[in-house]
């Protein structure tokens, strides 16, 4: 089967998801796929605000699963790019709005017109995490190279396994390659022996994040950031392009006056 | 790490962040409390010393996690017949038992 439905997850919550989500999506349209990015975070809608489109919603995924609106209807074009849709979630209801079987739904008329359905899933394990994985034909676990969200990260990949789906890959956000290098944070091979699985990116800490989120754009819209150059590097993983898996580097002070410069 | 703590050498902090990250995750993959090991081991003693005479100072429960699927794995050294009488009927077997793992015999 062709791997459309790509769930972002990761147990913990505050580690990068809705970012992952809105970045991953992005890229992927900017390489020129069809692309919608669903809020699975019924009651804390999020993706929608990160990507700048919160001024924009009319109905949203609940709406259309209860009958008020056509699908069409709650799609929200965003023009930065050739093809990318947001399908927000309902800000004032909670995660028993919808059952893993009508997403399950939601996504199969999707997927007649979508190259890619990024779904952002909430933190937990309950069933708003359910919900987004149960169409999900990839699965990937974000985590931080601290213990908790590492622990919770194997606790998910146990999970997801365990409903037979996959693949799981791994994204190692927040990554202080200084750090590392001090043996004060986690590094890379670290995770990977600890959770052993696959890892498909490594997204440094930027301080492009938090100005792009303050700004509603995405970092892979308009930068050479350290975090723009590795979603930019996951997305064309995932549509198949052989791209070596590389280290983030130290930055140095001059490398850093010029990345403030976006 | 800094100068000094490599000196007198202290393990970094992400040293120990990894291994204690594979301690916890070994319960949690198996679904045992760390707790529950240690009563399991109190309850294994209780009952093979009852037959033969083991080390009790080195028993190990451990769980390991292979290929999806976890295993509890016991490690119990047993001493010599000649060292002390074992408890009850058993002796003729801490022998047998002592012969075929020749390793645990002191
Ligand atoms: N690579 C990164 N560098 C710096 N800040 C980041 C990075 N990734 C995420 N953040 C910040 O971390 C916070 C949580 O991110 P978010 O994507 O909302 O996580 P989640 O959806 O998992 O709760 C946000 O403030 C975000 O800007
Ligand atoms: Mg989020």
């Amino acid at each position: 089967m062709e791997e459309k439905v790509i769930t972002v997850t990761s147990g913990k919550g505050g580690v990068g998801k809705t970012t992952t989500t809105a970045n991953i999506g992005a890229a992927l349209a900017l390489l020129g796929k069809k692309v919608v990015v669903l809020d699975g975070d019924i009651g804390l809608r999020n993706l929608d605000i990160v990507m700048g489109l919160e001024n924009r919603i009319v109905y949203d995924v609940v709406d259309y699963v209860e009958g008020r609106c056509r699908l069409r209807q709650a799609l929200i074009r965003d023009k930065r790019a050739p093809e990318l849709y947001l399908l927000p979630t309902a800000q004032t209801r909670d995660k028993t709005a919808i059952n893993p079987e009508q997403m399950v739904q939601v996504c199969d008329e999707l997927r007649k017109e979508f190259d890619y359905i990024i779904i952002d899933s909430p933190a937990g394990i309950e069933q708003g995490f359910q919900n987004a994985l149960a169409p999900a034909d990839r699965v990937l676990v974000v985590t931080n190279p601290e213990v908790s969200s590492v622990r919770d990260a194997d606790r998910v990949i146990g999970l997801v396994e365990s409903h037979e789906k996959g693949p799981v890959q791994l994204i190692i956000n927040r990554l202080i390659p200084a750090r590392v290098k001090k043996q004060e944070m986690l590094s890379t091979q670290d995770i990977m022996d600890v959770l052993s699985t696959e890892i498909i990116g490594i997204v440094p800490e930027d301080e492009a994040i938090l100005s792009s989120s303050n700004r509603g754009t995405p970092v892979v819209f308009n930068g050479k950031s350290p975090a723009a150059i590795a979603y930019r590097d996951i997305a064309r993983r995932l549509i198949g392009e052989n791209v070596p898996l590389t280290q983030p580097q130290t930055t140095s002070w001059w490398q850093r006056l010029l990345g403030k410069t976006e | 790490m800094n100068f000094l703590e490599r000196l007198f050498g202290k393990r970094s902090s992400a040293e120990t962040a990894k291994q204690r990250l594979q301690l916890v995750l070994v319960h949690d993959r198996a679904e045992i409390p760390p707790g529950v090991l240690a009563l399991i081991k109190d309850d294994i003693i209780a009952v093979i010393s009852r037959r033969v005479n083991i080390d009790r100072e080195h028993v190990v429960v451990n769980v390991t996690h292979e290929d999806k699927a976890s295993k509890l794995v016991v490690d119990i050294p047993l001493l010599s017949g000649t060292d002390g009488q074992a408890p009850g009927r058993s002796g003729s077997n801490a022998q047998r038992s002592t012969r075929r793992t020749p390793s645990a015999s002191s």
